[in-house]
């Protein structure tokens, strides 16, 4: 089984080529890292996948779904976390999630059920009815990590996760990504390369849009 | 640990209230546009009501004056309430784009179509708060009524009509304008040309209205109709290709 597959993906920001000519495929289940130094195509790839950009050569498909003719039936399935939290500053913790929750059709009582669960394992509860634009960087981040996982999608991409988070989330969110490895798929990119090499299965190493490395962890050699 | 199994299968138009649900929210919270929009027309109805006044003191004759100042006056209520729009719609897209919070509702499982609606409601209701207020003390400050005759869901469907037909085109040019670095320059360059078809029918619509011509006939059911139309293509042209705006 394949969760992502990428065929010739090529994309460009006017004469720039972000992408060329990129191709793999990520099986379900692990977590995955992508590693690559700023510039390197990570984000591009990710919002790619996401459905957030669109690619100017090639194919890429989600669990089977195009995303360019299927882009609602990939957003389904995936939880996407990014550098900046996802979050309206003048809505508290608790309505951003039921924002998010009204718009994955979650019905009431099981988006509640949801959000006190996760609450409590992020450990957020006590921030719940607070205002986002009052939490610091790191509590603002653990609730957009909650906003991605509310529809407990089957693809997690995590575009530098762990930044803004200290130790103890950074564990909290580590603990979660590893209950979920076995049916779950992760794509993680990263600067931290301990930390990645920890937590991940297997690497695609990115430099100038390209595909430079590959293979199990155990093969990465930390450069990039 | 919470299982659950979910399943992503609603309608567009839910997601589109839940959107303008949670806009509305934020504004009453942050009370800043909804104000800025009221006090905006409040000084524009009174100056132009004050010059109004001024400039029609020299008819002597009173009739007149009277149908002077409701021809004049039915057309700048429109014309404040097309500037107090701008307040009002330029942010509704521009803020999400800012703030980044627009890539979640990219992110979405849900048809572009209904982030643009949830927009277009947001924007309605905005602007329909400020004119409940905004009508009544514009029709006394620029001197003009509506006609006796005229029965008043005309007057309604003019209004909702015009404030949708408004809300429609606010809502597409803050999309547009979102990738332009001169925001503030392209937004009145795109929402101007696009509304302005509004804007004369409207004015025509309400000094209609105000001057009481009969229903019947070529008149006032013949331009709610066009403008009818033009909410309807508005609307529709908006919803159909709003999705690249997200994508691109």
């Amino acid at each position: 089984m394949v969760s992502i597959h990428v065929d010739g993906l090529t994309r460009r920001y006017g004469y720039r080529v972000a992408l060329k000519n990129v191709s793999f495929e990520i099986p379900v289940g692990g977590v995955h890292a992508l590693f690559g130094n700023n510039g390197a195509g990570k984000t591009t790839l990710l919002r790619i996948i996401s459905t957030l950009l669109q690619p100017h050569a090639g194919k890429v498909e989600v669990f089977g779904f195009d995303i360019e003719e299927e882009p609602i039936e990939v957003r389904k399935r995936i939880g996407v976390v990014g550098d900046k939290p996802l979050l309206y500053g003048e809505l508290t913790g608790r309505e951003n999630l039921k924002f998010y929750s009204d718009l994955y059709d979650l019905e009431t009582s099981t988006a509640n059920a949801i959000i006190e669960d996760l609450a409590e394992r992020f450990d957020v509860k006590r921030w719940l009815d607070e205002p986002t634009k009052i939490l610091s960087t790191g509590l603002r981040k653990r609730f957009d990590i909650i906003r991605s996982l509310l529809h407990n999608p089957e693809l997690l991409l995590l575009d530098e996760p762990f930044s803004g988070l200290d130790k103890d989330s950074t564990e909290v969110f580590r603990n979660y990504i590893e209950d979920k490895r076995e049916d779950r798929t992760a794509i993680v990119t990263t600067h931290n390369l301990a930390l990645g090499s920890e937590i991940c299965d297997d690497f695609i190493t990115l430099r100038k849009g390209e595909i430079v490395g590959q293979g199990p962890i155990s093969e990465f050699d930390g450069n990039i | 640990m919470v299982t659950y199994e979910v399943n992503v299968m609603g309608s567009g138009f839910s997601y589109a209230l839940a959107i303008a649900k949670k806009d509305l929210i934020t504004q009453m919270r942050k009370r800043f546009e909804a104000f800025s929009m009221f006090l905006f027309a409040i000084i524009a109805v009174f100056v132009l009501g004050l010059v109004l006044f001024s400039s029609t003191f020299i008819i002597a004759d009173s009739p007149t004056r009277i149908q002077v100042m409701t021809e004049i006056g039915s057309g700048m209520l429109w014309v404040v309430v097309f500037f107090t729009g701008m307040f009002g719609f330029s942010p509704v897209f521009i803020s999400e784009s800012e703030t980044g919070t627009l890539k979640g509702l990219s992110l979405a499982p849900i048809p572009g179509w209904s982030v643009y609606l949830g927009k277009v409601i947001y924007g309605f209701l905005l602007m329909g708060l400020v004119e409940i207020f905004l009508v009544p003390i514009a029709m006394g400050l620029l001197g003009f009524a509506f006609a006796p005759e005229i029965s008043p869901l005309y007057i309604l469907v003019t209004f909702v009509l015009g404030t949708l037909d408004l809300a429609a085109v606010g809502a597409m040019a803050s999309a547009l304008t979102m990738p332009a670095e001169s925001k503030a320059t392209v937004y009145p360059i795109v929402y101007f040309p696009t509304a302005t078809t509004a804007l004369i029918l409207l004015v025509e619509i309400t000094r209609m209205l105000a001057i009481g011509l009969p229903i019947i006939g070529p008149g006032i059911i013949e331009l709610l109709i066009l403008l009818l139309g033009h909410v309807f293509a508005m609307v529709m042209l908006s919803a159909a290709v709003f999705q690249f705006t997200l994508t691109s």
